[in-house]
């Protein structure tokens, strides 16, 4: 069941389409349901039933204001589950080569001298979406300025947005997501989680209504980075500005495969990402070599000294 | 009396049903004047539903913090005013939505600095010097835009027009139910009164305004100036929508005919117009103008 005016799949209970506000046909939702609206305040989490007798839209508890959740609200579970394709071995492998890509600055026998204490395979949680939009833009770039270094430029540019993640995880953080979200292949998606058997699966623990309110952002976020880079002219851009007419929004939460590790260098302990499903994507947190730091700044101050030594002595 | 009778005002023309409630007075007039007549069987069906959230007691607590956070000029009566007639309606409205297009221009200011030689005299000599001004050039943009206007909501009732509507939204639309008798039970709910025709052209002014905003903002530039916009409105659809609000009659002067205060069921906003005091604003233009006459026989008088 699609709405008729945007073609965005209406979900059971909608009322009116979530992203053009057309109403849905009568009859083509459940059965009203008696269920209770919930109160839920934005400060203290607590939630309670709203009545329209004794509470307005303040919290009971903390006296914050509260919002009003949509009564068919469900809190969704993950549709399918992309499968590991690379093993806890591989993954310490991965660990360990990433280690020899950080740089001069680290110590030189990070990756042999590392211990790791565990490396944990998990599911985190995640939504694709894809999505029809007509972008209204307007900015200033550095194209056709005159006196001023910048001119006003506007467009209207059609955008497809093929299976763009977004995050719905509170494990990784969202820089972590944004650097997995590249290497996934979206075949062989199973129903429930094969292979890794141990692995974590995260729930979503956000309302469709919140869902819907992340993935919007998500497109927005989507279309101005790419109006910004790819539609205005010239070569600086400021003041850019979108309007996005979504159309046939469709989103779907995935479990994606990641390993957490945490290793030990030293007495500290440190934490990384490897991707699940490409090795060549580590990445984490690892210590600085204060031997070398402190040679290199001692190295730099010689070369100064030697030079102004040199400089005063002509 | 049936559930099925509706009684027509015959002060402000609006046309009420009554669902297991006994009153004999409109909500919005408070005129006793209202008639028994039939349902009228061609009136549209109520779509959509938004369910009150503030009890009339909360309504009564907010219409006298109203009263009370009036402004100076108000009419001294209005602090001691005792409120009467404490109703709760369904109104009758439209929630309309549709495809906008528009197609703009305007006038995009990108500011720029210059250096400015100048002379000036010091000690009698005259020396050039420079400044750093700001200037502006001005640009013309054209534009085309495209949206959705989702959550437009005009009264369809005659007894509140939509200026007095407007002063009490939003209301939260995410609660919104599909109508069912059940869920007006105890209340009373207003017929519409305006033709669909006459709602969809204030829905598309409501969305023409807010359309205008959503270009301001998208105006690149330091400023701008000289925006003009043609729009038209494609797919339209409104659906008739009950949105439940309090009327209360404040009665501050026994002579007068009491103030309609309008409390928004599901928020509690408060919208009324506060009558004002001549004699308090005749009292503070004299008082400003002996004050500059003052000032300016003392500024006189100086040598
Ligand atoms: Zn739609
Ligand atoms: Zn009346």
């Amino acid at each position: 069941m699609s709405c008729a005016r945007c073609a965005s799949p209406l979900e059971v209970g909608d009322i009116r389409c979530a992203v053009c506000s057309l109403p849905a046909p009568a009859g083509s939702d459940a059965p009203a349901r008696t269920t209770a609206s919930i109160l839920r305040c934005d400060e203290c989490g607590a939630a309670v039933t709203y009545s329209a007798e004794h509470v307005g839209t303040r919290c009971p508890f903390c006296g914050a204001v509260a919002h009003l959740e949509q009564p068919a609200d469900p809190i969704e579970a993950a549709e399918g589950f992309l499968p590991f394709r690379v093993s806890p071995a591989e993954a310490a492998a991965a660990l360990r080569s990433w280690m020899d890509t950080l740089g001069f600055f680290r110590p030189s026998d990070l990756a042999a001298k590392a211990t790791v204490d565990h490396i944990r395979p998990l599911f985190f949680a995640g939504w694709l979406f894809e999505a029809d939009a007509l972008v209204s833009w307007a900015a200033d770039s550095d194209a056709g300025s005159g006196s001023s270094e910048w001119a006003p430029h506007s467009g209207q540019v059609p955008m497809r947005f093929d299976n763009v993640l977004v995050s719905a995880s509170r494990g990784l953080s969202a820089q972590e997501v944004a650097r997995l979200a590249s290497g996934f292949q979206l075949t062989n998606i199973a129903p429930e989680p094969v292979g890794a058997t141990e692995a974590m699966v995260e729930r979503f623990d956000v309302q469709r209504s919140t869902a819907r309110a992340i993935i919007a952002n998500a497109v927005h976020g989507t279309a101005y980075a790419r109006t910004e880079s790819g539609q205005v002219p010239g070569r600086r851009v400021r003041n850019c500005h979108i309007s996005v007419m979504v159309q046939a929004l469709q989103s779907r939460r995935y479990g994606f495969p990641a390993y957490v590790l945490a290793y030990r260098y030293g007495d500290k302990a440190y934490r990384a990402v490897v991707h699940g499903q490409d090795a060549a994507i580590a990445f984490g947190d690892a210590p600085l070599s204060i031997r070398k730091i402190l040679l290199v700044a001692f190295g730099v101050a010689a070369l100064v000294l030697i030079i102004v030594a040199v400089l005063s002595n002509r | 009396m049936s559930a099925d009778d509706s009684l027509a005002c015959q002060d402000c023309g609006a046309t009420l049903r009554f669902h297991g409630t006994r009153t004999t007075r409109c909500p919005y007039c408070a005129s006793p004047s209202v008639l028994a007549r039939p349902a009228s069987p061609d009136l549209p069906n109520p779509d959509f539903v938004v369910a009150f959230g503030i009890s009339e007691a909360s309504a009564l607590e907010r219409a006298k913090n109203w009263t009370r956070s009036r402004g100076v000029f108000t009419h001294g009566g209005i602090l001691r005013a005792s409120i009467e007639d404490v109703r709760g309606v369904y109104l009758p409205a439209y929630l309309y939505t549709s495809i906008g297009s528009a197609s703009y221009s305007a006038q995009i200011g990108e500011d720029y600095q210059e250096i400015e030689t100048y002379a000036e005299t010091v000690n009698g000599r005259t020396e050039m010097r420079t400044r750093t001004v700001t200037k502006t050039e001005w640009r013309s943009l054209t534009g085309e835009w495209q949206g959705y206007f989702r959550d437009v909501v005009v009264s369809a009732s005659r007894g509140l027009p939509n200026a007095e509507l407007e002063a009490v939204e939003p209301f939260d639309l995410r609660l919104l139910r599909r109508f069912s008798e059940a869920q007006v039970q105890g209340w009373i709910t207003e017929e519409p009164s305006m033709q669909l025709g006459a709602c969809v052209a204030d829905a598309r002014q409501e969305a023409m305004q807010g359309l205008g905003q959503t270009l301001d903002r998208l105006m690149p530039g330091d400023s701008h100036s000289d925006l003009q916009f043609t729009s038209h409105f494609e797919r339209e659809q409104a659906s008739l929508v009950l949105v439940p609000c309090w009327v209360l009659a404040v009665r501050y002067d026994k002579e007068k005919p009491p103030v309609r205060l309008v409390i928004n069921g599901q928020t509690g906003k408060a919208w009324g117009k506060a009558p004002l005091s001549w004699l308090r604003i005749a009292i503070a233009v004299l008082l400003t103008a002996a004050v500059i006459a003052g000032l300016v026989v003392a500024a006189r008088g100086r040598p």
